[in-house]
Parts: C-alpha cells; sequence; structure tokens
C-alpha cells in the first residue's frame, strides 16, 4: 500500500495541489485528477448503485412492513423489537451459525495452514499442487458440489459406505438433526484454498536465516514452529481469521442446496441468512428481514472489531 | 505503457456506447409483445414454448417470450418484478398464492372479458370460483389435479403384496408397508414414505374428520387432538417398520427427484397426480397412481379437485387485451391444448378434456382416469389457504421431523403445531 502512494504520478498531483492558488484552485486540482475519477468510474457507479444506495434503502425498509407488493408503511422499531424479544427462529438460525462459525473458522485455518506448510518445503510442481489444493475453493460454493455433499453424506453415500468395512452402520448425516451442520462445516473445511494462498505467501516471508540460527542454537522443529513460525504469521493468521469469520456468517448456498431451502431437519441448518431469505422472499416480509439483514451487518461489525482491539495482544508486526 | 487515450477519444468512445444502448431499447416498440412467467421443468417449457408459436402463427404482428424456473426459485423472482414494476404480462399463479396478489392489487380481474373473449363456458364452475377472488375473476385454471399416492407396482410384487384399493384404510395400507418392509427384497427399501410432515396428507386426512387446515375466514381449522392423533398415527407407522425411519424421510425435499419412491426408499409415496408423468420417467420399475387411504371403510371426502395452476394477467400490464386472448388460446385451442396434453393437470373446458382424451398416452391415461375416477373420495374444494399457509406447511413438517427424531412426543407435537399455526395467522 504505502508503496502505491509514493508512484510519479502522485507526486505530480501534489505538486500541483501545492501550487494551486486559491481561486481557481478546486478546478486545477480535478482538471488533474479527473482522468482517475473517470477510470474510477465503473467502481463509483457499482458502489453508489448497487452497495451504498440499496444498503440505505434497506435500512429505511427495515422499519417499515414492505411487503414487496404493497407501498412501505412506516412500523417504527416494531421489526426490531421483535428480532429481539418474540422471535425463537432468529434465536435458533443464531445458534447454527455461530455453531457453523465457531467450528468451521478453526478448523479451516488449521487445514490450510498445514497444507500450506507442507507446500512450503521446496516441493517439486509445487505450482501444480497449489493449483489442486486451490481447486474446492473456486468449485465449493457452487450449487454442484452441494449436491454432490448430498450424495457423500447421504444414507447410502460414499462415507457410509466406506464406514461399513469397518462394520459401522451410520445414519443418513445429511438428514439428521444432530450431525446435518457438521457435514456442512467439513464442506467449508474442504474449501481451505484462499487462506492457504495466503499462508503460503506469509510463510515465504519468514527469513531463512531466524531457522538457520534456530537450529544451530538446537531448538526442535517444534519449538521453531512455536517460536518463530507462529509469531511471524500472526498478522497472516488474523487476517484469514477476520475474512473467513465474515464469510462463514454470510453462508448460504450450502444449506440452501442441502436443504431445500427449508433449513431443516428441524431447522438445524437454518443458517442466519436462509432465514433472512424465507422471510423476505418466502413470507414477503421485505421489512423484517432488511431488519434481520442490519442486525447480522451489526452482529459482524462487533466481531470484526472485536478482532481488531484484541488484535494487538497476540498480533506481532515487526516493525 | 504504450497504450495512449486521449481525453477526447475516451469521451467520443463513451458518448458512441450510450447511444448504442439507448437503441436498443424502442427497436421493437410497435410490435404487441406479451412476456410470460412460470415454473416447471425443461418438458413444460417445451410445450409451452410450442403453443406461443402457434400462437404467433395464427396472429400475426405478435411476439410471445417466456421465461420460466423451479417453484423455490419462482416466488422470488415473481415478487421482486412486481415490486419493480417489471411484472410479466401473464402469471402463472398457485392457489397458495392467489389471493395474496389479488388483494395486493398485482392481477387484472377479468370477469369483465367474459364470455366474448374469454370462454370459460364449458369449465367446472367449481374451478372458476377456485380463481376467483372476492368475486372477481383473477386465474384461469390450467388443469385439475388431485393429491395422490404413487406406487411401485413391481416392489409390491417382489414383496408378494397386493396392491392398495379405493377401499383400503390407512391401517390396512400400513400393515401392506410393514409386509413389504419386512420382505426385504431390496435392500433399504421400506413400505412407506413418511407421510407426517406431507400437507395434502394432513388435509385429506383431517376432511375425511370432518375438518379442515384452514377455515374460510383464514383461521385454523383443526384442534390439538386432531393434530395429536395424527402424528401418533405415523410414530406408530414408524415403530412397526411400515415407513422409512426420519433421517431418510428428511430427504425429501418435496419434489420428485427426492421423493423415497425415486431415491428407491420406499415402495409407495406421496404427490400429485400431474406430476405422474415425471415421475414414472424418473423410475425404471412400474408405477400406479392410487388416492390416499381412508381413515375408516366408510369415511369419504378426503380428496378434492384441485386447480393444478392458473394463468393471471398482471395488473401492470400494457396488454391486458391481448394476454387475455392467448389465454384463451391456451385452454381452448385444440392445437394448443393437445400440445400442452395434460402436463399442468386435466383440461378444464370439458370440450377440450375429449379432444386431449383421445390422443394420451398410457402415462396420461393414468392421470386422467385417477382424477376422473375419485367418486366419493373427492369432496368440495377448500377455501384458498390464507396468508402465511407457507409457513404453516414447514410448521407441520418441522414438527413431524422432531417427532420422527423423537425430541417431542406425538401428544406434545400435537399441541405445539396448533400453537405455531396460530401464532402464525395472527401475524398474518
Amino acid at each position: 500500500m504505502s508503496n502505491a502512494m509514493r508512484t510519479p504520478a502522485g507526486a505530480i498531483n501534489v505538486e500541483r495541489y501545492q501550487g494551486a492558488v486559491a481561486e481557481g484552485r478546486f478546478r486545477r486540482v480535478w482538471n488533474a485528477n479527473a482522468p482517475g475519477y473517470l477510470f474510477l468510474l465503473p467502481w463509483l457507479i457499482g458502489f453508489f448503485g448497487l452497495t451504498l444506495g440499496p444498503a440505505l434503502i434497506s435500512l429505511y425498509l427495515s422499519f417499515t412492513d414492505f411487503d414487496m407488493l404493497q407501498s412501505p408503511r412506516w412500523v417504527g422499531m416494531a421489526n426490531y423489537v421483535r428480532i429481539a424479544t418474540a422471535d425463537p427462529k432468529f434465536s435458533a438460525a443464531m445458534h447454527v451459525t455461530l455453531t457453523y462459525v465457531v467450528f468451521s473458522v478453526p478448523f479451516k485455518l488449521t487445514f490450510a495452514l498445514l497444507v500450506a506448510m507442507a507446500l512450503n518445503r521446496g516441493l517439486r510442481g509445487l505450482t501444480f499442487y497449489r493449483a489442486i489444493f486451490y481447486l474446492p475453493s473456486l468449485l465449493g460454493g457452487s450449487v454442484a458440489i452441494a449436491v454432490l455433499w448430498r450424495q457423500l453424506f447421504a444414507s447410502d453415500g460414499l462415507v457410509n459406505a466406506a464406514l461399513s468395512q469397518f462394520g459401522i452402520e451410520g445414519p443418513s448425516w445429511i438428514s439428521h438433526p444432530n450431525y446435518s451442520i457438521y457435514t456442512l462445516v467439513a464442506l467449508s473445511v474442504w474449501q481451505f484454498g484462499s487462506p492457504m494462498i495466503i499462508f503460503l505467501a506469509g510463510l515465504r516471508q519468514i527469513p531463512q536465516d531466524m531457522y538457520e540460527a534456530a537450529s544451530l542454537d538446537g531448538a526442535s522443529k517444534f519449538r521453531q514452529f512455536y517460536k518463530i513460525t507462529l509469531p511471524l504469521l500472526t498478522p497472516v493468521i488474523f487476517f484469514n481469521a477476520v475474512v473467513q469469520t465474515i464469510d462463514a456468517f454470510k453462508a448460504f448456498t450450502p444449506a440452501f442446496i442441502i436443504s431445500g431451502g427449508t433449513g431443516g431437519p428441524i431447522n438445524s441448518t437454518l443458517f442466519y441468512t436462509l432465514y433472512l431469505y424465507q422471510e423476505a422472499f418466502g413470507n414477503f416480509r421485505m421489512g423484517y428481514a432488511s431488519a434481520l439483514a442490519w442486525i447480522l451487518v451489526l452482529i459482524i461489525a462487533v466481531f470484526t472489531a472485536f478482532s481488531f482491539l484484541t488484535s494487538r495482544y497476540w498480533v506481532h508486526y515487526d516493525d | 505503457m504504450s497504450l495512449r487515450v486521449s481525453r477526447r477519444n475516451f469521451m467520443a468512445g463513451g458518448a458512441t456506447l450510450l447511444s448504442l444502448s439507448a437503441l436498443g431499447t424502442s427497436a421493437f416498440a410497435q410490435e404487441k409483445r406479451l412476456r410470460l412467467l412460470w415454473w416447471g421443468s425443461q418438458p413444460r417449457a417445451d410445450r409451452t414454448n410450442k403453443v406461443s408459436q402457434l400462437y404467433q402463427s395464427k396472429n400475426a404482428g405478435t411476439s410471445i417470450t417466456g421465461e420460466f424456473l423451479g417453484w423455490g426459485d419462482y416466488w422470488p423472482r415473481l415478487a421482486t418484478q412486481v415490486a419493480g414494476r417489471n411484472a410479466p404480462d401473464v402469471i402463472q399463479m398457485d392457489y397458495r398464492y392467489i389471493v395474496q396478489y389479488a388483494r395486493r392489487g398485482a392481477l387484472a380481474p377479468l370477469e369483465s372479458y367474459m364470455p366474448a373473449k374469454l370462454n370459460l363456458d364449458d369449465f367446472d364452475k367449481a374451478q372458476i370460483d377456485g380463481g376467483s377472488v372476492d368475486g372477481h375473476l383473477y386465474g384461469v385454471s390450467l388443469g385439475a389435479n388431485s393429491a395422490a399416492t404413487v406406487l411401485n407396482t413391481t416392489a409390491f410384487k417382489e414383496a408378494g403384496v397386493d396392491l392398495p384399493t379405493q377401499a383400503t384404510t390407512w391401517d390396512e395400507f400400513a400393515r401392506m408397508g410393514a409386509e413389504i418392509t419386512k420382505a426385504g427384497k431390496r435392500k433399504g427399501m421400506f413400505g412407506l414414505a413418511d407421510g407426517s410432515g406431507g400437507e395434502p396428507l394432513f388435509e385429506n386426512w383431517l376432511r375425511q374428520r370432518g375438518k379442515a387446515l384452514y377455515t374460510a375466514d383464514g383461521k385454523i381449522g383443526f384442534g390439538v387432538d386432531d393434530a395429536s392423533e395424527w402424528y401418533d398415527m405415523w410414530a406408530k407407522f414408524r415403530e412397526a417398520g411400515a415407513c422409512v425411519p426420519a433421517d431418510i424421510q428428511a430427504l425429501d425435499k418435496n419434489d420428485i427427484e427426492t421423493n423415497t419412491v425415486s431415491l428407491g426408499k420406499s415402495a409407495a409415496g406421496f404427490a400429485h397426480s400431474n406430476q405422474f408423468v415425471a415421475y414414472q420417467a424418473m423410475n425404471k420399475d412400474k408405477l400406479a397412481l392410487t388416492n390416499y387411504m381412508r381413515i375408516k371403510s366408510d369415511s369419504k371426502g378426503g380428496h378434492y379437485r384441485k386447480p393444478s395452476m392458473f394463468f393471471s394477467v398482471s395488473a401492470q400490464s400494457k396488454a391486458i387485451d391481448l394476454a387475455v386472448d392467448y389465454i384463451n388460446f391456451f385452454v381452448k385451442n385444440p392445437e394448443a391444448v393437445l400440445l400442452l396434453d395434460v402436463e399442468r393437470g386435466i383440461p378444464e373446458s370439458a370440450a377440450m378434456r375429449e379432444v386431449v382424451a383421445q390422443k394420451l398416452d398410457e402415462n396420461g391415461k393414468v392421470a386422467l382416469a385417477y382424477v376422473s375416477g375419485l367418486g366419493d373420495l373427492a369432496g368440495k374444494l377448500p377455501p384458498p389457504p390464507p396468508a402465511g399457509a407457507g409457513e404453516g406447511e414447514l410448521m407441520l413438517r418441522n414438527i413431524a421431523e422432531q417427532v420422527g427424531f423423537g425430541q417431542l412426543s406425538p401428544a406434545d407435537g400435537g399441541k405445539q403445531l396448533v400453537t405455531e399455526i396460530t401464532q402464525i395467522l395472527a401475524r398474518g
């Protein structure tokens, strides 16, 4: 980031800015920067038209009873009050989503780190393996994989076929309320590709001479990992944890496909986003769903803020 | 960087693009256009598109475009388009949603076009009423169907069990199911699907007891005793091995592909008659249709002939006349009706029913014979369900699963169902 600031183009702009006299100053700055904004235009239109605009409208709708067919009517805080006091499905959905976040994020990051470390040992054909391991992340969000998952974990799926070799007769994992959420956790862990790539880049940046010095002093491999790799990797771990947590809160497709949009059996896969979707498009309660969406924004913001606040106690930046 | 674009060039290019895109919008404005939207599978789309082509060839200058989605994706899309003032002219509508859409002013009333432009003279009166809300006609029924039991006759034969008849009771049917399970001719196959979470089944059973799911004024139409007894009946079936266990039933996503009959998990399952052709296409074994069972040998009136789907016209449409003419063509033109077959249900027009009957293939005849042969099993069409009925359906299934997985007793399940549905209806 900081490098980009020092580009020649930036320097010219600053000079022009400083040289500008009070009158016509805005104009000259504008003239200097207009091409930049022009090139930003597609993104700006996208951001204001497709992200910020709809977000603000949804904030307004969250205080109404909008049902998509009739014009919205102001209801004040009613939607939020109901969420907080009288909606058992909200707590059910929150419970499912938190379970998913708590299990999928640590497992996924651990798995990604292990694979990244295995790949970081000067393997031949590294690019090939990297591509192979990244593949699930590209496919993971797709409908086809969610369907495949159904086949794997159904009563006569591959998993039970393997278990039966050991004389174990497994239930239909994907449609049993005690296990269904964990099949979705497994699906998420399997898509470890993008944190892995970032870990790999992080591992590459750790100076090799530290390890050499440590081995000369007789530090074991485990100690080297614990004392050198982990601390120096904490900024990357932090970044991955924040991004993956946000992603996990927003998970939707797998549960939608696997449960046919019901969140069943018995609400065991009723992800927060799925409940929001049901309210919005199944029951036409767009106002209520907007309120749910803003609660989710708030929850994610709190989690992220909390991560940043605690980060200074465990994240080591080398400056 | 060798590529240099001057600002003037850039602006000129942008202006050209803008003007080009503006051109695209008005090129076909003078043609008479209709947009259709429906749910369904590819075969339905093929039939529908052929009818549209036929209509265009007979009406020069018209252009009919259509779009289709699966049931689950259809309703969000339709609601979004209506809310965005971009509704299709002709909308495929379901009995469950017609009241909601009509009362909110999204549909155009069509009774003023009858009988000159929209001729429903030889329609069943009850089916016209089914498309009416508050005295206005908002939907033209595209066909009748009824809930039905799908039987895998091959599996019944292998197990040495006779097929049920119109006189079979639920208890007898459960004994048949248990025998099939016990015969164990096919690995992992049980006798029946677990129907405890199926709304059409529960409704049929309630109607035989003289109750209903919902009353005409949108209240709950059954009590705790009814619901508890219902869950209890299926708990006993489950215990006896007559139907699939809960974790198998939970694989069913309420579509043809994941019904336990299609999955090879049960020899009998529960569906709708117009789906029979699709079921048979998906199963290698020989299938048959029969009714839902009787509670006692003399109970009756559980079934009803239901408009399987309607065509409605959007109130936003700028071509309502054309849309009405197209719908009239769709349900009354012999060539169109032959193209459509009984895929959307049995034609409502008596004349068209005869046209279709002569050309039906074997599977089509099964559905036709079933719907027209219901006899005293069929009763009156219930009033359209209130808003919130969709949530009620999910709740019936949710609690059925809790009972199935042993988390709730049937008695508590019944109590909870009545409480929850009462709350859902109060919220609207």
